[in-house]
This record gives structure tokens, sequence and C-alpha cells, in this order.
């Protein structure tokens, strides 16, 4: 899994898919600088990484951000007590960074 | 019974689990396995296609209802939901709940699929996709550790009750 995240394409990939669940390769090809057949190589190993699930419907196949591996990653080192501070300071970054602009 | 064609699935969720699909089909049907990983909230479920669905909040009262629509142990569980007492949600057109499990390799590939019938907006996707992680992340855990270790996730997210208030009056899957 870490090995599919490291790469910034397949990041992109993944940024897509949670803007807009359920592309098909045709749909996640336009307006990204990558062949088809890039694309299709990402994904393939985005969804060996369980990162990405996919549907067929039709002769179409529909792509899916799954992001449960993430959620048990978390859960193995983040506890209940972390996840609100950790919350905390994501807002305080978030609002700092967003003044800046 | 409900015309499934005109489901799309919006939110796919796949987990690969070390048990059998025998044991991952009781996990999903049984009441009192189901409250141990769905966060005390209990499915009861009559065994056959077209029976009642129903998921129990920990307090016991009716938190989704809906029909089963497939039953076939172990593979396929798929029912509509409504989720109900919750002011307003219940207006909003049911949507559908379905676990594949099938054998890959030495697990069990268990894949939840949330599908609707008309297009729903993200922001009341959202509360489904603040909590489906964790229950299926827990599941896992019980069936292969005997515990679970989860957070239970918040309610439904602000932006997401805003969104239901507004379908509600917008109606808008009678526009086609």
């Amino acid at each position: 899994m870490f090995k599919a995240l490291a790469d910034a394409s397949r990041r992109e990939l993944l940024d897509r898919l949670r803007a807009e669940n359920g592309q098909t390769l045709n749909e996640l090809c336009v307006r990204l600088d990558m062949t088809r057949q890039a694309v299709s190589k990402h994904l393939a190993i985005l969804e060996e990484a369980n990162l990405v699930a996919t549907v067929k419907r039709g002769r179409e196949k529909l792509h899916y951000l799954n992001p449960v591996p993430i959620h048990e990653i978390g859960e193995r080192w983040i506890g209940k007590f972390d996840r609100s501070r950790l919350q905390a300071l994501s807002d305080l970054k978030r609002n700092l960074e967003t003044r800046d602009e | 019974m409900i015309d499934v064609s005109v489901f799309t699935p919006k939110t796919v969720y796949v987990t690969y689990i070390a048990a059998t699909p025998e044991q991952v089909w009781q996990a999903l049907t049984d009441p009192a396995f189901s409250k141990r990983y769905f966060f005390g909230f209990a499915v009861a479920v009559e065994p056959r296609e077209g029976g009642a669905f129903r998921l129990h909040d920990p307090d016991g009262r009716i938190h989704a209802s809906g029909e089963v629509v497939a039953w076939d142990p172990p593979r396929r569980f798929s029912s509509t939901w409504i989720v109900e007492g919750m002011g307003g949600f219940d207006a909003l057109p049911a949507c559908l709940v379905t676990y594949d499990i099938e054998w890959s390799g030495e697990s069990v590939k268990v894949t939840m699929t949330e599908s609707h019938s008309w297009n729903v907006p993200d922001a009341i996707l959202s509360g489904g996709r603040s909590g489906w992680p964790a229950v299926m992340c827990n599941l896992k855990t019980l069936l292969e550790t005997g515990k679970t270790l989860s957070i239970a996730p918040e309610g439904p997210p602000p932006e997401m009750v805003e969104a239901v208030k507004k379908a509600v009056i917008e109606k808008p899957w009678l526009k086609r």
C-alpha cells in the first residue's frame, strides 16, 4: 500500500476519485498528462493495493476510492484521544494557511 | 420488489478478512454479532428475499429499515435502507446496501456497495463515508482477533443534515 501511495501520479488519481467517485478509465484520462496505458497501469497497482475498488457495469469498469486500508493504518497508530488533538492541530494549520493567501 | 437496475453504486468499500465466507455471512446478518462491530447497532433480518430488514440503534430503536433484495448465503446479502428517526432522512428515496463475499486466495474479499437511484449529492453521501470504513475495519478486526478496537464515528456531519433538509424540500429525484 505504501508503495502504491509513493507515486505522485497515483495520488493524483486517488484525488480525482475523491472529487468524483465511480469514474471510468476514459473519464480519468481527461485532462491528465499521462497516456491511457500509464493510467491503466497505475489503476491496476492501486487496485492491487486495495486503494481502488472496481465495479463492472456492462462493458465499463467504474473505479472507486477505497479508504478502508488507510483507515486500518489510522486505527493502528492513532488512539481515541489523539484523534481530537490531531483534528485541532490540522484545523489550526488550515486556518493559518488560508489566512496567508 | 424494487427495480435494482435504476440504482448506481456511489460508494464501494473492500476489505480482505482472514475468515471463511460463512463466518463473514454470520457477522453481517446476526443481531448479537453485528452489535459487536457495528458500534452497538444490531441487524435484524428475515432470512429470505422480500423479507424485512431492520437496523436497531444501541437503545433498541429502529435506525434503518428496508426490504431484503438478495439473500444468497454465504455470497450476497442486499437490502434497501431508509434511515428513520433522524428528522427528514426517511423522506429520502431508499438506498441499496449490498455485501458481496468471495474467496480471494487464503482470505475472503468483502465488498460493501451503497447504491442510489438518484443523483445524490456528496454531502448526503458524506455520512456513510464517515461511518462505513470504521464498520468494515471493525468487522475485520473482530473476525481476525476476536476483539474490536475501532472508535465510534460521530453522528451525521452538519453538512449532511443540511443537504438532507434541502433535498427533502426540493425532491430532485422526481425530476428526470
